[in-house]
């Protein structure tokens, strides 16, 4: 079993929701010391949604998702700025950009760091992400168990 | 990873360096083609049901078109889980090269002038279906209250090519992409509602070749799913069939994106606070959106007309040239194979999150557009151009 003083795993956008989930993870991190990581993932799904393939000319649906890339980098920043200014004060605070699916990524940080759980807005990810993204709360559940902390 | 940079740091391969990650992917599709097209399709005419031998091919009209998106779709959201193992899925990607391909090779099944012919009769009903198309997309946007950037994304989205027009258009009018993703995910989910069920009505319906690939070519939004709706009702790849008919239509619109992106555009910055910020003029969307596989149709076509595969088989002419049916037999498998790719690119995971104002407006503008092209085609059916 984790530690209960031990890491926390934050989703972080930028959004409203995610500005939520971040505001009770920094209070736990507060009251019982814990440590804070807060994490944004760029969906690399997009092309596979768009059926873009390799072979498309940078004109055509790479066009798109090159637009979609900036808007995600927009987010990302967006994201730091309000993990930074939340977790103002603290200490052992860190932020961090993954690359994948928004699902996988999270799990897979999960089981690859110390975190005891994951702090997660109901409708993070929703601004920037496919509309898979609507039900990451259910995946990540089914996925995490009582590891997961949903605001 | 910093934020900043993230696209010069995720990583990009050339074709060739992917081309051998593609195997594995490409041989399951190529061998799922060929196991439906050499046993289950001769199985399931044979094969006695309710005491009707065919019964599954006269009343459910599966045939390997069919079939293989089916199967394609199954190994993405059932045999897989919801994704594509890493193994197979550069092969997957693959697989949209050979529609591609196959519609440059269909420009075999043409000459110059009954391009020229078909063509006219296109863009008429294309023409027309375009405009009325644009103009409920305008108005039902205001009646659901719809940002303006997403209005101009789903006019194009819902009057000219499906997801290739909404993608075209959405970076123009500044639409954001989660917004455009559920518009998409509309698009896709009606194309592909309309894939499966048209040709049931069409035989239904009694239409012949000409008829349903003028309804499909006008009514179904998406390239492929034009593609694979003609294929479905007709899989032969001759002139006068339903693929030569529906393909011709869908080439118009799908050479008609840039004008589109271009309209749409200028009608957005128009209302805009800051109109000064349009930057594309049409010739730059021209040179950046047009679509290249289109040259390689009309250069197919150019070829056919001089003769240089010899006789196409136009009905009342010589019949084809053995170079010509060669290229019709290699084009059934090509589209074959595509098709299983095309139903392996099927998330219903994503497409079952459709939603909000986007999910009614498509759906009204695709239906209404759907049943008022039949009705038009049923209407001047006397005066269809044949070829």
């Amino acid at each position: 079993m984790k530690d209960a003083s031990a890491r926390l795993l934050v989703a972080v956008d930028g959004s409203e929701a995610s500005a939520a989930a971040l505001a009770c993870a920094a209070a736990q991190v507060r009251c019982e010391g814990r440590s804070l990581t807060g994490v944004f993932v760029v969906d690399t799904g997009w092309a596979d949604y768009i059926g873009n393939d390799w072979q498309s000319a940078a004109g055509a649906r790479q066009g798109f998702l090159d637009y979609v890339r900036a808007d995600q980098e927009r987010h990302a920043a967006a994201a730091r700025r309000q993990f930074e200014e939340a977790t103002a004060g603290l200490a052992d605070c860190r932020f961090e950009v993954l690359a994948g699916d928004p699902a996988e990524c999270l799990v897979a940080r999960m089981a690859d760091s110390d975190a005891a759980a994951l702090v997660l807005g109901r409708e993070t990810f929703a601004v920037c992400g496919r509309p898979s993204v609507k039900r990451l709360p259910q995946t990540l559940a089914a996925k995490l168990g009582a590891a997961l902390q949903l605001v | 990873m910093n934020e900043q940079g993230l696209i010069d740091k995720l990583p990009r391969e050339r074709f060739i360096e992917k081309l051998p990650r593609a195997l594995p992917g490409l041989l399951l599709i190529v061998a799922t083609t060929v196991a439906i097209r050499l046993w289950v399709e001769p199985w399931m005419a044979n094969a006695v049901v309710f005491e009707q031998k065919g019964w599954l091919v006269k009343v459910t009209h599966l045939n390997y078109i069919l079939l293989g998106i089916i199967m394609g779709m199954a190994y993405r959201n059932v045999i897989f889980g919801g994704k594509l193992p890493a193994v197979f899925a550069d092969g997957f990607r693959l697989s949209r090269l050979f529609i591609k391909t196959g519609i440059i090779l269909l420009g075999s099944l043409y000459t110059v002038q009954a391009i020229v012919k078909l063509g006219a009769m296109a863009i008429f009903l294309i023409g027309g279906f375009v405009i009325l198309s644009i103009v409920m997309v305008l108005w039902l946007g205001k009646v659901f209250r719809m940002e303006r950037s997403m209005t101009g994304v789903m006019a194009n989205a819902c009057s000219i090519c499906g997801v290739s027009a909404a993608v075209a258009t959405a970076p123009a009018v500044e639409a954001k992409p989660a917004h455009v993703a559920y518009a998409i995910a509309t698009i896709l989910g009606f194309g592909i509602l309309t894939m499966f069920i048209s040709p049931f009505l069409g035989h239904a319906l009694g239409l012949n070749d000409l008829q349903y690939g003028a309804w499909v070519g006008t009514g179904i939004l998406n390239s492929g799913q034009v593609l694979a709706a003609c294929l479905a009702f007709n899989p032969n790849v001759a002139p006068g069939t339903a693929v030569s008919v529906g393909e011709i239509w869908n080439i118009m619109r799908v050479i008609s994106i840039p004008f589109a992106v271009f309209i749409v555009t200028v009608w957005y910055w128009a209302g805009h606070d800051n109109p000064q910020r349009q930057q594309k003029t049409l010739t730059a969307l021209l040179v950046e959106k047009f679509p290249v596989f289109v040259l390689g149709f009309l250069g197919m076509v150019l070829l056919t007309s001089i003769g240089a595969f010899g006789d196409v088989g136009i009905k009342g002419g010589p019949p084809a040239s053995a170079t010509i049916k060669m290229i019709r037999d290699w084009m059934q498998w090509i589209f074959g194979i595509g098709l299983v790719g095309l139903g392996g690119y099927i998330d219903l995971k994503e497409l079952s999150q459709a939603g909000g104002a986007p999910f009614k407006v498509g759906i009204l503008v695709g239906v209404t557009k759907y049943v008022l092209a039949l009705i038009v085609v049923l209407v001047i059916r006397d005066y269809l151009i044949e070829i």
